[in-house]
């Protein structure tokens, strides 16, 4: 959920953006990383974990942990809690090895 | 890309160190891996008194709104999503933007990573809704987006407190504190006071968080037995660590000082690591308050200026006394006697500080 009013910050964002989860358009704040605009919007489950196929989120919030990777516009294992949300932005879960022969994830 | 002083890490430290470097005169380059300056600031509300001279007291995120402000009209160069991922041969610092890798070739280098938040460790900790305190601080203040909606907090430390205060200033409902010790750890009485309402489950640990996807309850193993409840939060406050990667890849000695924050890197009295190139500061150099992170931003420029012949040796030992007698009033006791203790075990060394292979 987005809070509209912070107690102490008042209204923070202002601009609005349509992006995309599993071809679903949603909204979200600029301003708002890709991990936090999805977690507004209700969706938490990030990924599926490679060898015991368990549901992945948001754990730490400062790109450490690695526990938040989405696909970004095809570019695989993106730290969702460290990108930012751009207009027409498409995510999706990040459920499987990624190829990183691929020319997109930077060969 | 070159420069007299590389600093990584634009949190309070790291800011502070390039606009002190800058003040004597040397060309600065600031690197860091986060979309934006400011670092574990952005997101802190709360109220900060205890700072420097020449800061006025204020909430976290309005004084580091000031300092980014200071360095955008400086002279530093600032490159957000640059990270440090190596080291060449020769020394230089190598960095990505994450599409190109390439060195940064400075004279000295400041290393201000940080600290990062320990984890706690029990079955189901990797469901998504379980998250470190700091993540949920990140999420309400930094970017506007409630976490949960009930929620417990594992650990009664300070940072337990404030952050509980803070979600629950959001409209999050802290069903309990889950608390392994017989009693509460924060010291700060009003933040307690504030949340007197919240139950504290002392000499409690987890069992288990459990649900389909997303966390939806918590098992509670407490001295009256178990206890169940419905939550889809659960937030983690095990303490800070120094982030060490950026002085391993430097081959800079580490030693164990539990008041800082367990593992950090060895240093001299001028913040200096074993790797003579590499200075230290902030939360990196032990875990402690705002005030102290923000001096030894400016002891470690100090002596960095003083390593590449800046300043001359007289001045530079004039600038950091003042620093050091500022931070030994505003720091902790125990902290500081900690880091004393450190600096004390690096003089006994050789000096300039060599590294045992
Ligand atoms: C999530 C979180 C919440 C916190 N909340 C509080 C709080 O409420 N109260 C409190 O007193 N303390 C809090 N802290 C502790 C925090 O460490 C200090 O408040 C303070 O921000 C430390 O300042 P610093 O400059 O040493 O490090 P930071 O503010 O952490 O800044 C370090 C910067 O270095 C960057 N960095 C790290 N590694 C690299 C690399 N390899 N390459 C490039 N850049 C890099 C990071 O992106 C970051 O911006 C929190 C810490 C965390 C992790
Ligand atoms: S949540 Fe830990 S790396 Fe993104």
């Amino acid at each position: 959920m987005q809070i509209h009013i912070h107690p102490v910050l008042g209204e923070k964002f202002t601009e609005e953006v349509t992006f995309y989860f599993n071809n679903k358009p949603l909204k979200a704040k600029k301003g708002q990383t890709v991990a936090a605009a999805l977690m507004a919007n209700g969706i938490r489950n990030l990924g599926t974990s490679r060898k015991f196929l368990q549901p992945r989120g948001l754990y730490c919030a400062t790109g450490r942990c690695m526990s938040c990777f989405v696909t970004i516009n095809g570019v695989e294992h993106v730290l969702s809690c460290m990108t930012l949300v751009d207009e027409g932005m498409k995510v999706f879960p990040s459920n499987e090895d990624p190829d990183p022969g691929s020319e997109i994830n930077g060969s | 890309m070159e420069a007299d002083v590389l600093i990584v890490g634009a949190g309070p430290a790291g800011i502070s160190a390039a606009l002190t470097a800058e003040k004597f005169g040397a060309k600065v380059i600031l690197i860091d891996e986060s979309f934006s300056p400011g670092g574990q600031l952005r997101q802190q509300t709360q109220y900060f008194s205890n700072l420097p001279t020449g800061y006025a007291p204020d909430i976290g995120l309005k004084v580091i709104e000031t300092l980014i402000k200071h360095l955008y009209a400086s002279s530093v160069q600032v490159y957000t999503n640059h990270t440090m991922i190596g080291a060449y041969k020769n020394g230089m610092i190598g960095v990505t933007d994450g599409n190109k890798t390439f060195p940064i070739l400075a004279r000295a280098n400041i290393l201000a990573p940080g600290a990062q938040e320990e984890a706690k460790i029990f079955p189901g900790w990797t469901l998504p809704g379980v998250m470190t305190a700091g993540a949920a601080q990140i999420l309400i203040n930094r970017e506007s987006v409630l976490p949960g909606k009930r929620a417990v907090m594992i650990g009664t430390n300070n940072f337990a407190f404030t952050v509980a205060k803070q979600l629950h200033d959001c409209g999050v409902t802290i069903e309990a504190f889950i608390e392994e010790k017989s009693q509460i750890t924060c010291s700060d009485g009003i933040l307690r006071d504030e949340l007197k309402h919240v139950p504290v489950w002392t000499e409690s640990t987890v069992q288990i968080a459990q649900g389909t996807g997303q966390v939806e309850r918590v098992s509670v193993h407490t001295p009256e037995g178990r206890k169940e409840i419905d939550v889809d939060l659960i937030c983690i406050s095990n303490g800070f660590t120094p982030i060490l990667e950026p002085f391993v890849i430097m081959d800079c000695e580490l030693t164990y000082k539990k008041h800082l924050g367990g593992w950090v890197p060895l240093y001299n009295e001028k913040l200096q690591t074993t790797n003579p190139s590499c200075f230290i500061a902030g939360n990196a150099a032990g875990i402690t308050d705002l005030g102290p992170i923000l001096l030894t931003g400016e002891i470690a420029a100090i002596s960095a200026l003083e390593e590449i012949g800046i300043l001359n040796s007289e001045e530079a030992e004039i600038e950091r006394r003042k620093r050091w007698l500022e931070l030994e009033k505003l720091e902790n006791t125990a902290v500081c006697q900690a880091r004393k203790n450190l600096i004390a075990s690096s003089r006994s060394r050789q000096s300039p500080l060599t590294k045992s292979k």
